[in-house]
């Protein structure tokens, strides 16, 4: 059998990303490297006979997912009803713990300057962040971080991934310092 | 100091904003002022005004507003006084309030980058996703005989005649959480049920509506889902899978 079958086959029948180290795994001729010439060599065929899906890489796996244009056929298509979308104080909760990760809530809230209780257990029973441990100082607050869901439901492959708005790094670098009103 | 403008001049609805630092923003943002040099007594009339005119703000939620409130009013104070100078550099008293304003303003755009790529995610379907529908009921030709249509009458008159009891009776309330643990129960042994069939063991109208209260309460939960392809058609309640949203 090809490596590129194979792979294929394990794929098509996943339901959620497949890492290169699992697809390794289920076939003896098969290591990471060989994995990832399979993927190019369907990705290649796939492209040439035009096929409505493609393998996108999210959450450190490969999925077999439909072509977005594609997207409003399948919308007329699809009796369950589409993923709730998350609202404007989650994605900005969310936003802070993917790039600030381990963060704990007294830092989102300074940041957002509202309280951040009820979001964050949203976004927990979502499975979209967890408890990753413990900081420092009073009462041991508990710092939250992403999970590989929270990858998955944004379509990012790791989470160097994420989209950089400008000049963001530089506030990230500057956390501690005092950014001068007057600077820059 | 700058003239204080009609703050009335500047309407906006307190509900649209998802706190005061995205209402400070959006007073500076639309009305092209340097956050580097906020006009704060002119700003912090405005914030006062929005304050003022939402009249039904939850407690938490006020409170939030209120604090910044308290903090423009404090740095509008200390800009009316001598800077103090140490070591010959003066400190703004605005200094903290723009980090704050530019951390957030950081945040919301990375926030709405995450939305384009949730919005990107969703355009692109994982297989097993979709269900097929059941087909539709409707093409269906009817076919009956003169002899079911009469046997029905028959069975409709004998009702009718069945003599009307002497007393009444109160059934057994029927309880909400009782339905619920009957839902999910049913649905722990299948994917999916039909909700005929979750009420005809007991057939009342009473427990018709307390399951579909039922169904409604677990669907608000997200934990099923309720389908029915056409009016009239039969209602089905379905499992949520695991990790679906």
């Amino acid at each position: 059998m090809r490596a590129s079958r194979v792979v294929e086959a394990v794929l098509f029948a996943s339901q959620a990303p497949v890492s290169a180290a699992e697809l390794a795994r289920v076939d003896e001729d098969l290591d990471e490297e060989r994995v990832e010439e399979a993927v190019a060599e369907l990705r290649v065929e796939y492209e040439r006979e035009g096929r409505a899906f493609g393998i996108f890489e999210i959450g450190g796996g490969y999925q077999l997912l439909t072509r977005p244009e594609f997207a409003p056929v399948l919308e007329r298509f699809d009796s369950v009803p589409a993923n709730a979308r998350l609202s404007a104080p989650a994605l900005e909760t969310l936003a802070i713990i993917a790039y600030r990760q381990p963060v704990g809530r007294a830092e989102i809230e300074e940041i957002r300057g509202v309280g951040a209780g009820g979001v964050l257990r949203t976004l927990q029973e979502r499975e979209l962040v967890e408890v990753v441990g413990r900081g420092e100082g009073l009462g041991r607050p508990l710092l939250y971080g992403t999970t590989r869901r929270f990858l998955e439901h944004f379509g990012f492959r790791s989470i160097e991934d994420l989209p950089r708005p400008e000049e963001l790094p530089v506030v990230l670098s500057q956390r501690s310092e005092e950014v001068k009103p007057n600077g820059a | 100091m700058e003239r204080v403008a009609s703050p009335d001049l500047y309407q906006v609805d307190l509900e649209r904003f998802r706190g005061p630092l995205d209402l400070l923003l959006h007073l500076i943002r639309n009305q092209d002022i340097d956050i580097f040099d906020i006009p704060i007594a002119r700003i912090t009339a405005q914030f006062l005004a929005a304050i003022d005119r939402a009249d039904h703000l939850e407690l938490e939620r006020a409170g939030e507003f209120l604090e910044m409130a308290a903090t423009l009013v404090r740095i509008k104070a200390q800009m009316l006084f001598p800077r103090r100078v140490e070591g010959g550099e003066e400190e703004d008293p605005r200094a903290e309030l723009v980090r704050r304003l530019l951390e957030y303003e950081h945040f919301r755009e990375a926030a709405r980058l995450l939305e384009d790529a949730e919005r990107d995610r969703s355009r692109r379907w994982q297989r097993g996703y979709v269900e097929v529908r059941p087909a539709p009921a409707s093409g269906v030709p009817l076919e009956t005989t003169w002899d079911e249509v009469w046997e029905a009458v028959l069975r409709f008159a004998a009702r009718a005649t069945e003599p009307e009891p002497g007393y009444r009776f109160r059934g057994r309330l029927v309880r909400i959480e009782e339905k619920i643990e009957l839902v999910l129960g049913a649905l722990r042994e299948s994917r999916r049920v039909e909700f005929a069939a979750l009420v005809s063991p007991w057939g009342t109208r009473m427990h018709a509506v307390v399951s579909l209260l039922a169904c409604l309460e677990l669907a608000k939960r997200s934990a099923v889902l309720v389908r029915q392809s056409a009016p009239f058609t039969p209602l089905w309640v379905y499992r949520r899978r695991r990790g679906e949203e």
